[in-house]
């Protein structure tokens, strides 16, 4: 009370910016430490040879990208398998999705306890998810095979398959996932006034121009949030590869965030893997900014 | 700059602390010894044997920590680079020129050499020579165990078939044989495989331990002095065989399916002494025999692996003091019931015969005439990265359709360089 | 109400769904059943839901295996703990970044933004490192730590903020005439306002918790400290081979007790997720 007599008392424009740097500061701070840090770290290692476990490390320079854009021929596999993985599980994902909204949105007897099914997954581990599909898709004796048999189709090796295995990743991907991307269409479809429809109705229009000329336009906002999630989430995927397949069968699901992991903490690969892990960085950032301007573009037109 | 550091860390360690969410902080005296057995038999044994170095030296206990084995050269070396060291560990074969090589392993040849009653010089030299560089000891053996065949006797019975063990006593047990014996007892219907791969491993991290053997007793070889040895004609015919026998006969539990010899799944298996513990409660009689035999001749195929002290360890001397506790002649005839010694004085004992009560003198022998023969698995500085190189090389051998061939060189291309 | 057009069609509608929701459910069904099946029928060719035998056992079994118990309080704890921090941190930053005006704090916000897709196999080395060298390895402060100041914290502050932002700022008004400091602003209109995006950050942030792997599978090394997912993952034979009847009655263990909740919440945590979804 003293200071607040001698001193001139703050304006309320600094005691806001006071107490609002106070509020932001726990984040801030442990924002700084465990992410920009280490991101501007990671771009450091990336310019050293740095072994995990000698802990030996060497100023490199662009060595370790020029071993994985030049001399390492496995790391074009592997950005090859991340992009066939978005580009395998993107679609699939948002086009069931959509299609589990539309038939899910509407209310009729049943509905809620097909919408709790379908989310099921997506509350459940990661991990648990990967390990009970992984029992699942054993050889001869997995349940999927034994199933395809009762209908006549001899079902492949599918995690053992180079053709198969992605396939199997993705597809059981799909179903961790699809609920979220499922609620997020929903609650969209929900939020369309019900006049618009029955307006185009009146005017003679059928279901599937509704959906085409009304609906799907409306739900473009959606579409490119659950676009990016969907995307970056694809990216990320580890648990699923990690305990499935371990990138194989012939590096056939070796993918980018598994191939960092394996570099740095299996083959001890620390400046190598940083510099994957750049460059993941950037193809995300990549990624995400052409979603977002590409749709910007459709919006104005 | 340094005190600078220091202040940091105390505060964001202190923050941590205050929230009380740290980890058990480890005793002073304890070591911390990983292994990669989970097998309560094995556990109790060592647990017996850190009871009586606690018995000497009261304020030290021991605790053995199982990692298991597919991860355990990633966990370990995850921990040491974490700045997290086991004050000891079991370490294979493979990874010894590795370890060795990035000097991460204690010295601990003067303990050894000044333990009163160790006898340095009963310790194999040919076991010793991985762990050995000049006069630096990096690791003791303790276990020098041929890769050995398990067999079903009640199967083999049933069948009315001769059991491998007599046959290997006529110069009969071949590996044409075991293919033939491992078709004759497959038995979809109930579930059961004709031979399993070590340890179920075969198309993963143990692909070399399975072929190995074969290849070894049709003349090849992996490697040796810088040159790929699979793409040789003997391998190819080696693998050649075992690939008949997943794809052609159906008698080999093919990858992605599970037929556990252990639970009496499979008729056949390879692997070594110590699975034993796991035969405790079968349900079926088993019986041991060589492994068969190939145009080559015999060829007995030893894994080995040693007790190794960490450098980075806190307590590297109290660590080097319990090897040698562990690895006397005494303690090392204890964990000869499933480790088969590198001493030869244990070795060469009555003693070692009967020391598993659950496997007779006569199959005994055949561990002890396998380790005589026998040559170590392969090794090689590069191992992690050989491994590596192999792994989705190999996965290009297990379709019906492969070209065994083909695969082999493909390997051998992308081994090479490594070599 | 939908009305279905024909008996044919309900049926048809209602068998569509029936059978794109088996990929959904069985699994769950089949995790169930192989966790009281025994060792060899686990993996005879049936595809019986039912086993031949009850193994119950096979649920103690899991404990002795592995110090399950431990575990599965380890999740819990850290979920707790990361959940409460959490929503503490974000929604004071989140409320300062949507209600007071201070220099940086657009630039602040831009650069959480830019941070909310970054996965954490980016930084992951680094922080293993960091975590080093502060003498965290082999504890859970990594799994605390990274989830509340990472892209998890980030998108919780991010929510926080958009909620923030859409009340309407009279309440506000009438509590400062009160002369309520602008903590007691926060922390007594303004929270107790924002309830339903506390429930859908804490929900959140409670299952990313609990469903972590990455940071567990790099960070820890003692089996005493496994969360849950972790020790899922190590459910072979030391010698590698899966045990799969274990690994499903732990799999099971894990992920019933999960659903329960989300069965009895079913409404409000889907809500979430749209919520997240929708702001996001």
């Amino acid at each position: 009370m003293k200071d607040t007599a001698i001193r001139p008392p703050l304006t309320l424009r600094t005691r806001d910016a006071l107490v609002g740097w106070l509020f932001v500061s726990p984040i801030t701070i442990g924002f700084l430490i465990f992410f920009v840090g280490p991101l501007v770290a990671v771009l450091g290692y990336s310019l050293t040879e740095w072994n995990l476990l000698t802990q030996q490390s060497t100023f490199a320079g662009m060595d370790n990208y020029a071993d994985a854009l030049g001399r390492n021929p496995e790391f074009w596999t592997v950005l090859r398998n991340s992009l066939v993985f978005a580009a395998g599980l993107v679609p699939l994902n948002m086009a069931l999705a959509l299609t589990l909204a539309v038939a899910l949105s509407r209310p009729f007897k049943g509905v809620v306890i097909f919408r709790t099914i379908f989310f099921a997954p997506v509350v459940t581990a990661a991990v648990a998810w990967a390990i009970v599909w992984t029992f699942l898709l054993q050889g001869e004796s997995g349940a999927v095979n034994q199933m395809l048999a009762l209908i006549g189709i001899d079902g492949p090796n599918w995690l053992r398959h180079p053709d198969w295995a992605m396939f199997a990743v993705i597809v059981t991907r799909v179903f961790k996932t699809v609920g979220l991307n499922m609620i997020l269409y929903i609650a969209a479809l929900q939020s369309i006034p019900r006049d618009y429809e029955e307006a185009a109705r009146l005017e003679g229009a059928s279901g599937w121009q509704v959906f085409r000329l009304i609906t799907w336009p409306l739900l473009a906002p959606t579409t490119l949030v659950i676009m990016v999630i969907t995307v970056v989430g694809s990216l990320k995927v580890f648990d699923h590869i990690y305990l499935m397949t371990e990138g194989g069968p012939e590096n056939g699901t070796l993918v980018l965030a598994f191939y960092i992991y394996e570099q740095a903490f299996e083959f001890f690969n620390v400046g190598y893997a940083a510099a994957l892990a750049v460059i993941l960085f950037l193809l995300i950032v990549l990624l995400t900014i052409t979603q977002v301007i590409l749709k910007q573009r459709g919006g104005e037109r | 700059m340094k005190r600078h550091d220091k202040m940091i860390k105390r505060l964001i360690g202190a923050s941590a602390l205050a929230a009380g969410l740290c980890g058990t902080p480890a005793l002073a005296e304890e070591l911390r010894f990983t292994v990669w057995t989970g097998s309560e038999a094995h556990l109790s044994m060592l647990n017996g044997i850190a009871a009586s170095y606690t018995e000497k030296n009261p304020d030290v206990t021991v605790r053995f920590e199982t990692i298991p084995f597919a991860d355990y050269v990633q966990k370990i070396t995850l921990q040491l680079a974490g700045g997290n060291p086991p004050d000891l560990g079991w370490l294979l074969e493979s990874s010894a020129p590795t370890f060795v090589d990035a000097a991460v392993l204690a010295d601990v040849s003067e303990t050894l050499k000044s333990t009163e009653g160790y006898d340095f010089d009963d310790l194999s030299q040919g076991a010793m020579g991985l762990w050995q560089d000049g006069d630096a000891v990096y690791g003791v053996p303790f276990s020098t165990s041929p890769f050995i065949v398990y067999y079903n006797a009640s199967l083999y019975d049933a069948a009315g078939l001769e059991h491998p063990d007599a046959l290997a006593a006529k110069g009969e047990w071949t590996w044409e044989r075991l293919k033939q014996d491992a078709a004759a007892l497959a038995d979809a219907e109930a579930g059961v495989w004709g031979f399993q791969s070590v340890d179920g491993q075969g198309y993963g991290g143990r692909a070399v331990h399975t072929l190995i053997p074969m290849v070894r007793s049709h003349g090849g070889d992996a490697w040796a002095d810088g040159t790929c040895g699979w793409a040789s004609d003997e391998a190819v015919e080696a693998v050649s065989l075992y690939h008949d026998m997943i794809f052609k006969d159906h008698s080999a539990v093919p990858p992605g399916e599970q037929g556990d010899f252990f639970t009496g799944n499979a008729a056949l298996t390879v692997t070594q002494l110590s699975r034993v513990s796991k035969l405790k409660d079968a349900a079926f009689d088993w019986g041991i025999a060589p492994l068969p035999s190939g145009p080559a001749g015999e060829a007995s195929v030893i894994g080995q692996a040693a007790i190794v002290a960490f450098a980075q360890g806190k307590q590297t001397d109290l660590a080097a003091d319990f090897m040698a506790h562990m690895t006397s002649a005494e303690n090392v005839a204890i964990m000869a019931e499933f480790f088969p010694p590198a001493r030869n004085s244990v070795l060469e004992g009555e003693a070692f015969l009967t020391s598993n009560a659950a496997v007779s003198p006569e199959q005994m022998k055949i561990v002890a005439n396998g380790i005589a023969n026998g040559a170590v698995a392969p090794g090689h500085v590069a191992y992690p990265q050989i491994e590596s190189a192999m792994r989705p090389k190999f996965d290009a051998l297990w379709k019906p359709d492969a070209d065994v061939k083909a695969v082999l060189e493909d390997v051998c291309a992308a081994i090479e360089p490594l070599l | 109400m939908t009305r279905f057009q024909s008996p044919f069609v309900r049926i048809c509608w209602y068998l569509s769904l029936a059978i794109l929701a088996v990929p959904f459910v069985f699994p769950f069904l089949w995790m169930l059943s192989g966790a009281v099946k025994s060792q060899t029928e686990i993996f005879s060719p049936s595809l019986s839901l039912l086993p031949q035998t009850w193994h119950w056992e096979n649920y103690a079994e899991v404990f002795r295996y592995q110090p399950f118990a431990r575990q599965y309080f380890n999740s819990l704890y850290i979920a707790v703990v990361v959940t409460a921090g959490s929503l503490f941190i974000s929604s004071l930053a989140g409320y300062a970044l949507a209600r007071i005006r201070f220099a940086g704090s657009g630039l602040l916000l831009l650069m959480l933004i830019s941070a909310l897709m970054m996965p954490e196999e980016v930084t992951i080395i680094p922080n293993f490192f960091l975590m080093k060298w502060l003498g965290l390895m082999n504890t859970h402060m990594p799994l605390i730590l990274l989830p509340m100041f990472g892209s998890q914290g980030v998108m919780a502050t991010f929510l926080m903020r958009q909620y923030f932002t859409a009340l309407p700022p009279e309440l506000e008004e009438a509590a400062r005439m009160d002369g309520l400091s602008r903590f007691g602003i926060f922390w007594k209109v303004a929270l107790p306002l924002s309830r339903p995006a506390l429930a859908a950050v804490g929900i959140i942030t409670f299952l990313f918790s609990w469903n972590l792997f990455l940071e567990p599978l790099v960070f820890l090394s003692d089996i005493e400290l496994f969360t849950l997912p972790l020790a899922l993952s190590n459910f072979t034979d030391a010698y590698g081979l899966p045990l799969w009847h274990l690994q499903m009655a732990a799999t099971s263990l894990a992920v019933v007790p999960i659903l329960i909740v989300y069965i009895a919440a079913q409404r409000q945590i889907v809500e979430s997720f749209a919520l997240s979804g929708v702001k996001g």
